[in-house]
């Protein structure tokens, strides 16, 4: 090994220091050696011209020893490089079914290829682009019950953290928010917030491109300097890249803040779409720990793992009780609070790592299954062309030149592939496949670049040179007599042994696929067919967010009217037929409203329950179709005394342990305060709110009136505020976007109508995760089913070609034809049978893994693997028939008049 | 190709070997190399003059022997080939090699007829 390196190496200086160079060397030291030789046959008393004649002589042709030194050296063979390539080229155009079909197969493997692994790479694999990234750790506070992933802190824990631990160079924490409105100029616009404890910015070394960062003062209320920074995308797009930005105050619906620096685009922590950055304020006036939504990262000192912060933390939580007494041990003990501090990366991509490792193996195989269908051809290829090549051979072409020439053939056949492998590769990249880094993290930080080209032009030539090494392994470098005496008999057995081996691995990686499509697609039949408990329908939906402040509908009272004229406004539209209001509506994926602590009023001995709170229109359950299952809908009047809500069933039965409870009495618990009664009046069926998969979330739902019923313009008669809505408008002719904002225009400017979708959209949406995944896997199903059927049918038929002769023979001598043609078949189902039993070992233990995309299904559903092995039984069995039954209707007179 | 004339032609193979255990009592150029091989062999073994080339260039890939110009003593630049390190590993393992083949030809030759 060393030595050939050597070799290698001392060839690629001669070609650096030139070849005439080394020609002119070369003649001079044969010139001296001459000129020497002479010098001693003069000296043994020859003539000057007789002892030349004979060094020359003596010498040889000094010609070809020049050629031969030459040769010796390899430039030769770098030389033939171009000769090759242009035989490569040649023989590319005289196959063009051939060359089409690996060029296509090799390309579209490698592009997706590419494009998949570079998502896959980008969002699983590289670092993050901050400084130091493996310091960088995502500390999660965890109580009994919280969901998966539900790992946010209340304010005290992140303040209490902040001020006690020693593992942390930095703890920050934030909160995105949706719900602010940019109400300067004309247009008012929806603006996501990230609001950041401002030692974010330097943890993380962000500089601004204009202004300068947020400081530690400006967390306070009372600080006059009211700073915010904004994105450049937001400076670009609103501002026009005004460097005056600076020092302007910008109107917000939540009162005017003040710009004092913009941040790169580059910056897209913590999440790219971030538009405007608060100052973030920790309050703990009011110490609780059921009010969470802060996310806390922290940069560890040098030389702390994860596990010793963690385990400092674990040891810091008890003792929060000594800063916050209202906060006893004993509560934190029954709520299971602890703390868990995990790498940044991995608990950023950590939602999507399932499916992210799906989509590699995906890449493997579709790489697998390209490669090994091109190396398919090209063995195919060689062995026809096995006789030439032995030929050669014979004639003294060398063994060297000979690989080269294979070698050559599939580099170009590979670079071929780029043609179409950089645009599917480019497609892939910019297409995402249909995602976007809200439900892939990280998503914005993969693209096209030209390292992307690089990789796809790399892969290309060194799989095209492997495979045509691979061919080469197929010439008469071994047994040149026997194949030119075997010149058109019998393939020989380690040829068609490695050719079976491949067909049944394709025969296997199908079947594995094909069950895998099989429970995704039942899985997203399952989730389609879904009791969703409304009715998505003809209907659409949007946002409204009203504005704070004192000219704004901070109180019941206010909200309340606005939206009540606004309805009325709409259902005057023609076409409507209802408008309905809630806080939060089913599978729009936003509109999140904070959870309330509810209990029983007349049974205090049953324990508390965790539900949101939802703020709706009497008309909500008729527009959406939610069930009346007992009681009554909102009516005026329901606001005064313990104001009346609907429960859902499973939220009745969670907290009373019935669902016939009209007219009792539910407690909603604040810490610290008394619990504030409210009278059920209803009961309502259950939805699927957040996605389809998560089954159905318990909600308790409050009355938005027409007015607060004479309680007076301040009062809060529920515990959530109408700011932040989405409304839902059914009918036969539904308002455009433009009539919608043109309506809210002209009752208050500062309001846009966001996120306009119908609720078909919304519901594809709530299933799109499980189609594409299902998509993806079926397209690598068909396309290995189909190879592995093209596979079958060319090891069948190639080998029944071979047997030609064979067959003649036997039906000469009587042989039943259905025998033959029963031996051919047995022969490739023999194949078959191999394949398949390793794709249902395989499928047995890989669709596991897709666990977390399955919906009611089981990964070892018999249903599933009984169909995929039919099928693949079925379509095998077709593509073994036909040559079988060729090879049964073989004329006899075939070997009469053959060879 | 010169003709052999009561000479014997070298024995494929062997002149790499040859050249590696000239080369291994000093470093000389191309000439010199054919000519001190004849002088060693009294003359019995004639080098093919311009088939040594191709064998140093062979010889020299493998890192078996270096070159360098110099200039002779009749002040002529003249490239000069030189063994190295691995050159005299590979010289005595080539060595021992040939020992066992003349050992093993002298065994067969020797043997006696057996009745």
């Amino acid at each position: 090994m060393r030595y050939h390196l050597r070799t290698a190496l001392a060839r690629v200086r001669e070609l650096f220091r030139g070849r005439d160079r080394m020609a002119a060397e070369q003649q001079e030291e044969f010139a001296l050696h001459i000129e020497m030789e002479t010098a001693e046959n003069v000296r043994r008393g020859m003539t000057e011209a007789d002892a030349r004649r004979a060094a020359l002589v003596r010498f040889g042709g000094a010609q070809r020893y020049h050629e031969e030194t030459i040769e010796a050296r390899g430039i030769a063979s770098v030389d033939n490089i171009v000769r090759d390539a242009r035989f490569a080229l040649r023989r590319v155009r005289r196959a063009p079914g051939f060359s089409a079909a690996v060029t296509i197969t090799l390309g579209i493997g490698l592009g997706v290829a590419v494009g998949i692994g570079s998502i896959v790479y980008g969002v699983l694999l590289r670092d993050l682009p901050y400084d130091r990234p493996d310091q960088l750790v995502r500390v999660g506070f965890l109580t009994n019950g919280a969901a998966p992933g539900d790992d946010v802190h209340p304010s005290v824990t992140y303040y209490h953290f902040a001020l006690s631990s020693r593992s942390f160079s930095a703890l920050s924490e934030y909160i995105i928010s949706e719900d602010y409105n940019l109400t300067d100029g004309d247009t008012p616009e929806r603006v996501t917030i990230a609001s950041i404890s401002p030692n974010t910015l330097t943890m993380l070394g962000a500089r601004p491109i204009l202004g300068s960062l947020l400081e530690q003062g400006d967390t306070s209320y009372s600080n006059p300097r009211s700073a915010i920074l904004i994105s450049e995308r937001l400076w670009r797009r609103r501002y026009g890249a005004d460097p005056s930005i600076i020092s302007r105050r910008l109107e917000i619906n939540r009162g005017s803040r003040r710009v004092v620096g913009v941040l790169p685009a580059s910056f897209a922590y913590p999440a790219p779409s971030v538009d405007i950055f608060y100052p973030a304020t920790v309050p703990v006036k009011q110490p609780q720990i059921s009010a969470r939504g802060y996310v806390v990262v922290g940069r560890l000192r040098d030389g702390v793992t994860p596990a010793t912060a963690a385990a400092e933390l674990n040891a810091l939580l008890p003792r929060i009780s000594d800063r916050f007494p209202t906060i006893t041990r004993e509560m934190l003990e029954r709520s299971g609070a602890r703390v868990s501090v995990t790498p940044l990366k991995a608990a950023t991509v950590a939602p999507v790592r399932p499916q992210l490792i799906l989509l590699g193996v995906l890449v493997g195989v579709v790489l697998l299954i390209a490669t090994t269908n091109v190396v398919n051809l090209f063995l195919l290829r060689t062995e026809r062309g096995s006789q030439e090549t032995a030929i050669a051979l014979s004639l003294g072409a060398s063994r060297l030149a000979l690989t080269q020439r294979f070698v050559i053939e599939g580099v170009v056949l590979g670079l071929a592939s780029t043609v179409v492998a950089l645009p599917a590769a480019a497609l892939a990249l910019s297409t995402k496949f249909g995602f976007t880094e809200r439900e892939i993290p990280r998503l914005h930080e993969v693209s096209f670049t030209p390292s992307t080209i690089a990789l796809v032009v790399a892969c290309a030539v060194v799989l095209g040179g492997a495979m045509g090494l691979i061919g080469l392994t197929r010439t008469g470098l071994s047994g040149l007599f026997d194949r030119l005496r075997a010149a058109r008999s019998t393939p020989s057995r380690a040829w068609r042994r490695a050719q079976d081996g491949l067909v049944a691995f394709q025969v296997a990686i199908a079947l594995l696929l094909l069950v895998a499509t099989g429970l995704l697609g039942r899985s997203f039949w399952n989730l389609h067919n879904a009791k969703i408990g409304f009715e998505p329908g003809q209907a659409m939906t949007f946002q409204v967010s009203l504005p704070w402040g004192e000219d704004g509908y901070v109180s019941y009272a206010k909200s309340a009217s606005f939206h009540a004229r606004f309805v009325d406004r709409l259902t005057a539209l023609p076409g409507v037929t209802s408008v309905a209001i809630a806080s939060r509506i089913p599978l729009a994926g936003h509109g999140r409203t904070a959870s309330l602590d509810l209990q029983s009023g007349d049974d205090q001995s049953r324990g508390s329950v965790q539900a949101p709170g939802n703020c709706v229109t009497a008309n909500y359950f008729s527009t959406m179709g939610i069930p009346l299952r007992a009681g009554r809908t909102f009516q005026s009047g329901d606001l005064r005394g313990a104001p009346a809500v609907i429960l859902s069933e499973r939220l009745a039965t969670r907290i009373f342990g019935t669902s016939d409870v009209v007219g009792r009495i539910v407690n909603a618990l604040v810490q610290n305060e008394p619990p504030r009664p409210f009278t059920v009046v209803g009961i309502v069926g259950d939805v699927r709110s957040e996605r389809i998969e998560d089954g159905e979330v318990p909600m308790l739902y409050f009355p938005l009136q027409r007015d607060v019923d004479g309680l007076g313009e301040e009062a809060r008669p529920v515990p959530v505020r109408p700011m932040d809505v989405q409304y839902v408008v059914r009918g036969a002719q539904l308002p455009s976007p433009v009539t919608l904002q043109h309506v809210l225009k002209e009752m208050d400017h500062r309001v846009p109508a966001t996120s306009i979708a119908s609720y078909a959209d919304l519901f594809a949406n709530a299933t799109a995760r499980v189609r594409l995944t299902m998509l993806l896997i079926a397209v690598a199903g068909v396309s290995a089913l189909l190879l592995a059927v093209i596979g079958v049918y060319s090891v069948v038929a190639y080998a029944v070609s071979g047997r030609v002769r064979e067959f003649s023979i036997r039906l000469a001598l009587g042989a039943a034809p259905g025998r033959i043609g029963g031996m051919v078949f047995g022969d490739g189902f023999k194949l078959v049978t191999l394949g398949m039993v390793a794709g249902l070992a395989a499928a047995f233990g890989a669709t596991r893994f897709l666990r977390a995309l399955l919906y009611e299904v089981e990964p070892t559903s018999a249903v599933e693997f009984a169909v995929a092995t039919a099928l693949l039984i079925l379509v095998t069995l077709v593509a073994t028939f036909v040559p079988a039954r060729r090879a049964a209707r073989i004329p006899p007179a075939t070997v009469l008049r053959g060879d | 190709m010169a003709k052999p004339t009561s000479n014997e032609q070298v024995l494929q193979g062997t002149l790499d070997l040859l050249i590696l255990k000239t080369l291994s009592l000093a470093p000389m150029h191309g000439w010199g190399l054919t000519h001190r091989i004849e002088q060693l062999s009294q003359d019995v073994l004639q080098v093919g003059q311009g088939s040594i080339y191709p064998a140093l260039v062979r010889l020299e890939q493998r890192g078996w022997i270096d070159t360098e110009w110099r200039v002779t003593e009749n002040s002529r630049r003249a490239k000069y080939y030189r063994l190295t390190t691995a050159g005299r590993r590979a010289l005595g393992q080539e060595l021992a090699s040939w020992n066992r083949f003349v050992g093993a030809v002298g065994l067969v030759l020797a043997a006696e007829a057996d009745a």
